[in-house]
């Protein structure tokens, strides 16, 4: 990831120039969708928060600085979006894991699980696809705190730095969250007999 | 706490490269001599490895063009608003100069050249004010005719 990605395009768009945010949502759309469906655990609410992340991120493009990463800024943008539905309307989630998440008993694949990425044969890909749909389920098991905390360092691959810059909290907060939130997965995996199918 | 206590508070954080240099050190140098921490740094990095490969879920094609709309007419909005000020003054100056640049016109026209020496202050000046105020009236309406249609517009995009 290019420590300059996106900000010369936010640059731009405080400038009003449209095609800056063409670029943008080329480079994030998916990424961001990603965050916010792991973020909330359900597919039409991610696709409403994606689109209301977007105009703030329009509305408020003003707000932005530019000497900062743009990536950071625009995940924290949506996390806030993503924190205030859930304050106003399932206050228990940010606490405790989403009722039905029950991690084991899944018995349709997620949306991510459906994705599964291809491999050299088709039982390795069905392989692939069976650990993915249990870390999918043992991540969505865990409650959202460390769920985002996961998501963001493996697959935003942010620096814990930048993580703590999103969450907007201490670095030493940052550390603790992403420990105890693979001490928390492993548990998950391990309570299934899954860990060791991860060697 | 023991050195091995205060380490294996750190395995997870080193499996995720989350850790600063002075903490990698000490947990580099444990390592080494620590069989029990080494095969724990590697259990969680196979769990690391694991979520870097979970499959990315693709943003519906149908919610990006439905961003990408909504997001082009606000910018449209906010452009708008941008230059609507400045446009609007240059069309005030450029209508004052114009009313003004026409006023000799038109009292040639109506009255004669000599009306130019007509010096009469009540005369001259009310009827230039009547003048640029009939102008200025009939600018105002077409400019609200003009916003009534962009709002319309608006309204059905």
């Amino acid at each position: 990831m290019s420590p300059l990605a996106g900000e010369t395009e936010a640059a731009r768009l405080r400038r009003g120039d449209p095609g800056a945010f063409e670029e943008l949502l080329a480079r994030y759309q998916h990424r961001l969708y990603r965050y916010l469906l792991r973020f909330v655990r359900d597919g039409a609410l991610a696709e409403d928060l994606f689109q209301q992340s977007w105009l703030r991120v329009v509305q408020r493009i003003s707000q932005y600085d530019p000497r900062k990463n743009f990536e950071a800024w625009l995940f924290s943008v949506a996390r806030n979006l993503a924190i205030d539905h859930l304050r106003r309307y399932r206050p228990e989630s940010l606490d405790e894991p989403l009722p039905g998440d029950s991690f084991g008993e899944a018995a349709e694949p997620s949306r991510a699980a459906r994705l599964a990425a291809g491999g050299p044969s088709a039982l390795d890909r069905v392989l692939e696809r069976e650990r993915s749909e249990k870390l999918d389920a043992a991540l969505g098991s865990l409650p959202v705190m460390y769920r985002e905390v996961l998501s963001l360092r493996f697959e935003e691959e942010m620096k814990i730095e930048e993580i703590a810059g999103v969450l907007s909290v201490p670095l030493s907060t940052a550390k603790t969250r992403l420990r105890r939130g693979l001490e928390h997965l492993r548990q998950a995996l391990e309570a299934h007999g899954s860990e060791e199918h991860w060697a | 706490m023991s050195e091995h206590g205060a380490i294996r508070e750190l395995v997870a954080l080193a499996a995720a490269d989350a850790l600063d240099d002075k903490e990698r050190r000490q947990v580099e140098a444990h390592l080494r001599t620590c069989a029990d921490c080494s095969a724990e740094v590697d259990r969680y990095r196979v769990l690391a490895s694991g979520l870097r490969r979970l499959p990315t879920p693709q943003a519906p094609p149908l919610l990006v063009e439905r961003t990408r709309q909504q997001i082009q007419l606000q910018l449209s909005a906010a452009t708008e608003r941008a230059t609507s000020p400045w446009l609007l003054g240059f069309l005030a100056l450029l209508s004052w100069t114009l009313t003004v640049a026409s006023w000799p016109i038109l009292r040639m026209l109506t009255q004669g050249v000599a009306s130019w020496l007509d010096l009469s202050f009540r005369t001259t000046w009310m009827t230039l004010l009547i003048y640029t105020m009939a102008g200025w009236a009939m600018g105002g309406a077409v400019a609200l005719a003009v916003a009534w249609r962009r709002a319309s517009g608006r309204r059905a995009a």
